[in-house]
């Protein structure tokens, strides 16, 4: 790995850091980072660099980062875009490893030659910067945050295995909002902009070496370097899962994704043909890119066959009817299965697939009929579909899905369809690593996509 | 004798070993019914001319032409359609069989390089953009996966009685037109349609641009 590259862990993990304009006035960013790395609890050192101040936040204020020799391994840049080259070499040249350049105004709005400047100046150094135009960075465990949205919006996700790789500073926001939300946890965040040095290739690359990362989620609108992405794509996603939503597909789409990052969309055929040849996991929407990755915590199946559990009957037949639609098989119960069941389910349920326990079954119901699916061996995955609307059904399912799917031996997705009190049973289901879906539609998508990798994996052993 | 008029498109092709259907280029009505009698009957007649992008709209293609009275008949209703036009020729083609219409293309791309595609045919690409593509250079498993990756792939691979299309010239012709794409590095090709049944394939027409 080249070194620009690999000086990235100098930006997720740095031992100091310089915020390069950081300012006293509440509306510019360069006080809002501060005051976010402050507040998020970043253990290592801060240094405010501006120098038209003595003192900032408490904290002593440098007139420039020379001041700061040997001193930092972070600059987050939130200052005027002409004047970054500048002040970039002068980081260089003082021994900064990373920089993460938020500033807008380079090749996005046609000035090619500054970003052009800026990005030789990175390279002649051998910084690994991330990329003007973005939001940065963002890494839970050691608390470093560029982002420039309060924490009262903003809610950062806890410490977790998925990384997010994102072009768009927005839409990568707006999954790691969801992520926290729903109390799934991240390892990395990366909105690289523009990627002048760094780009979704590398980054790629990078967090396919990370141990720390376990699956990869990437927002693509253009790359500069197709082959280079395929590339990457083929090496990594063989060893942990690339979840790709490419946006710009279509003709005026493809024209906004070029005024604000200044990448090309290109022509999604060609995309698509290296998602596909890498076997890339590609999804349609934002949603589907956060309820894909939250699949990945379940054991993997070893096949097609699903098993359909529910207590509500109309629910069970839409969810065959995603199966069949998703060229997922309905599992036929085996005749030992079918006997098991019989003996444990009141008379007036039929042991078939999708199984219907009706709507007075309990907790404990579902808890006799999940052991028996789980055991069957011809059963590859079971979806759990809970109408929480029902009496007799309430949280202690929860305890239930969570002992069964803990054990590891397939995967288990539950489909929970409504309002308030259904919502706050999946946030904790979710919280506990179970992929909870508000659509039986969702939930099989989601299915589909890792199933297929999880066969994609056995094809390659 | 205009045995030796070629299509430049069509003797691409041949250097890579890729057979278009038998055809020459006919200067007059004579050399059509030779070409005819060499490549054997039932023929297609098509107009070759720089001038014309839409050869049906000046009635410049007659198929289906059984014997050498209805070729005569055929060549002087194309030649009058195209009096007002400047026109190379007359290209008499072995008529193709009946079967399955598939497009095979390619695109060279700013970010990805070569690419190859492969696409149902006649209306499925036009309603149902039924295409699917590789980063060049593919080999016969990418062939089989593109082929899965079709929605209308059953046409390809059999269904209900219907043979499947012979899959491994399928699979042959898709990796030599991969590598022809790379090494002419073409901006554009498409070979549409080419027509498969259990036996075999037939190129019909063959258009690129460099």
């Amino acid at each position: 790995m080249r070194e620009g590259l690999s000086n990235l862990k100098y930006v997720f993990a740095p031992k100091s850091i310089a915020v390069i304009g950081a300012s006293e006035n509440p509306s510019k960013l360069g006080n809002v980072i501060l005051k976010n790395l402050v507040d998020g609890g970043y253990e290592g050192k801060i240094y405010p660099v501006n120098p038209k101040y003595q003192e900032l936040l408490g904290m002593r204020c440098y007139p420039d980062i020379k001041k700061l020799r040997g001193k930092v391994d972070l600059a987050i840049f939130a200052i005027p875009a002409p004047l970054i080259p500048k002040v970039a070499d002068d980081c260089g040249k003082n021994g900064v490893k990373g920089l993460i350049v938020l500033s807008a105004g380079f090749g996005e709005v046609g000035n090619n030659k500054l970003e052009e400047k800026l990005g030789a100046t990175v390279q002649r150094h051998g910084m690994a910067m991330v990329g003007p135009n973005c939001l940065g960075v963002l890494n839970p465990e050691k608390r470093v945050d560029s982002i420039f949205f309060p924490f009262f919006k903003f809610g950062r996700p806890n410490v977790g295995d998925i990384s997010i790789i994102t072009q768009s500073g927005a839409v990568g926001t707006c999954i790691a909002d969801l992520a926290s939300y729903y109390r799934v946890g991240f390892s990395k965040f990366i909105s690289y902009g523009n990627g002048t040095t760094i780009n979704d290739a590398d980054l790629v690359e990078y967090l396919g070496a990370d141990p720390k990362t376990k699956q990869i989620l990437l927002y693509l609108e253009g790359t500069k370097d197709g082959k280079g992405l395929l590339k990457a794509l083929e090496k990594v996603n063989r060893k942990k899962p690339v979840i790709v939503l490419k946006a710009g597909k279509s003709k005026s789409a493809g024209e906004a994704a070029m005024s604000h990052t200044g990448n090309l969309a290109g022509n999604y055929l060609a995309y698509q043909a290296a998602f596909r040849e890498s076997r890339a996991i590609e999804v349609d929407s934002v949603i589907e890119l956060f309820q894909v990755a939250n699949i990945f915590s379940q054991a993997m199946p070893k096949g097609k066959k699903v098993a359909v559990l529910t207590d509500g009957g109309g629910l069970g037949v839409l969810a065959a009817d995603a199966l069949e639609k998703e060229d997922l098989e309905v599992a036929k119960f085996s005749r030992e299965t079918t006997r098991k069941l019989k003996k444990v389910l009141p008379s007036y349920v039929n042991a078939v697939n999708p199984l219907d326990i009706v709507a007075d079954s309990g907790t404990e119901t579902y808890e006799k009929a999940l052991k028996i699916l789980m055991e069957d061996r011809e059963i590859d995955s079971v979806i759990v579909i809970i109408l929480f609307q029902a009496p007799a059904v309430d949280s202690r399912i929860i305890d239930v899905l969570v002992k069964e799917s803990d054990r590891k031996v397939k995967p288990i997705v539950v489909v929970a369809v409504g309002g308030e009190y259904t919502k706050n049973n999946m946030k904790v289901l979710d919280s506990y690593g179970i992929p909870t879906y508000g659509y039986p539609d969702a939930a099989v998508k989601s299915l589909k996509r890792f199933t297929d990798y999880s066969l994609f994996l056995k094809d390659k052993k | 004798m205009a045995k030796k008029a070629t299509l430049p498109e069509f003797e691409m092709l041949g250097k890579y070993k890729i057979k278009p259907l038998p055809y020459g280029i006919a200067k007059t009505e004579e050399d059509a019914l030779e070409i005819a009698k060499k490549i054997g009957y039932p023929v297609a007649l098509k107009i070759v001319s720089p001038e014309i992008t839409h050869k049906t709209d000046v009635g410049g293609v007659k198929v289906r032409i059984k014997d050498e009275k209805r070729l005569k008949h055929a060549y002087e209703d194309i030649m009058e359609g195209a009096k007002k036009h400047k026109i190379t020729g007359v290209l008499v083609q072995k008529m193709a069989r009946r079967g399955v219409e598939l497009i095979i293309g390619g695109k060279k791309d700013p970010q990805f390089g070569h690419l190859v595609i492969l696409g149902m045919g006649g209306v499925y690409v036009e309603i149902f953009r039924d295409v699917t593509a590789r980063i060049c250079p593919i080999n016969k498993q990418d062939v089989k996966d593109m082929i899965n990756e079709l929605e209308s792939h059953p046409l390809i691979t059999g269904i209900r009685g219907m043979k499947p299309i012979k899959l491994g010239a399928l699979y042959s012709l898709m990796v030599k037109t991969s590598k022809m794409i790379v090494n002419e590095d073409m901006e554009e090709l498409d070979l549409n349609p080419v027509i498969f049944d259990e036996k075999g394939y037939d190129i019909v027409d063959v258009r690129y641009a460099k």
